[in-house]
């Protein structure tokens, strides 16, 4: 079940991804692209996530996804802020 | 070659049509018509530029109009904003209004319009009237074939969002 959710939100975080580049390709507006590298670090994020199910990376996964989660969130509220 | 003639003299009658107008139109087959195309193309008097789902066929000396026509009607409220003004010339507030956007949107997609040439800005008293400076019915003609993808319907939206939100004016 765990993965299965992790999956259907990879699925989702690249989908919007390309949304993102369609919309930005589109309009050239600065916050599509961070949406762009928002959706792809939090896809990465998702499969690092999945990963940890392999116990031995799990302390510097840890870290990593903490990481890309302030990335992201960071680029999100950036989108919104700087038109 | 007077299937040919008929075909370049269609395209050149209306610039912008789609294939499947043209073979609707005239009544031929898709492989005859695919045939003609392409030696008309070859010879360098049409060209074609594929949209959204559909290709619209162009005559020679179209390019640069049919390059700025195709890229505003692209999004899908530009293409709102275009079939607004095919009535009458309106300022931004009436605009914003009639299509139930903020002004930060509308004012986003005139700017794109206005520089694309597709519209002209003039201003009166205090606001700024604007009016297409193309022909109307070739507007009209390719918004109507127009068949965004799902993904461009999406994208549209995000584009709308994003222009919404921030400083505005």
């Amino acid at each position: 079940m765990e993965t299965l959710l992790a999956l259907l939100a990879l699925i989702l975080a690249l989908a919007l991804a390309g949304i993102s580049f369609i919309a930005y390709r589109k309009s050239h507006l600065r916050p599509a692209l961070y949406l762009v590298i928002a959706f792809l670090l939090l896809a990465i994020k998702k499969t690092i996530e999945t990963a940890k199910l392999a116990a031995w990376i799990e302390r510097d996964v840890e870290l990593a996804v903490d990481i890309l989660e302030v990335i992201v969130l960071a680029l999100l509220v950036l989108s919104l802020w700087r038109r | 070659m007077e299937r040919r003639n008929e075909i370049l003299k269609a395209i050149t009658d209306r610039p912008g049509t789609t294939f499947r107008e043209l073979a609707r139109e005239l009544g031929l087959g898709i492989g005859d018509l695919q045939y003609h195309l392409r030696k008309l193309e070859k010879e360098g008097k049409v060209f074609s530029r594929k949209i959204g789902r559909r290709r619209y066929l162009f005559p020679k000396g179209f390019e640069e109009t049919a390059q700025r026509l195709l890229i505003a009607i692209s999004t899908e409220t530009r293409r709102r904003i275009l079939l607004l003004l095919i009535e009458r010339p309106k300022n931004q507030k009436e605009i914003a209004k009639s299509l139930g956007l903020s002004q930060p949107t509308v004012s986003y997609h005139m700017d794109e319009l206005l520089k694309l040439g597709v519209v002209t800005a003039e201003k009166e008293s205090r606001s700024v009237v604007y009016t297409l400076s193309h022909d109307p019915e070739l507007i009209a003609r390719l918004i109507k074939d127009y068949r965004p993808s799902l993904w461009e319907k999406l994208a549209d939206n995000l584009i709308d969002l994003l222009t919404s939100v921030g400083d505005g004016e």
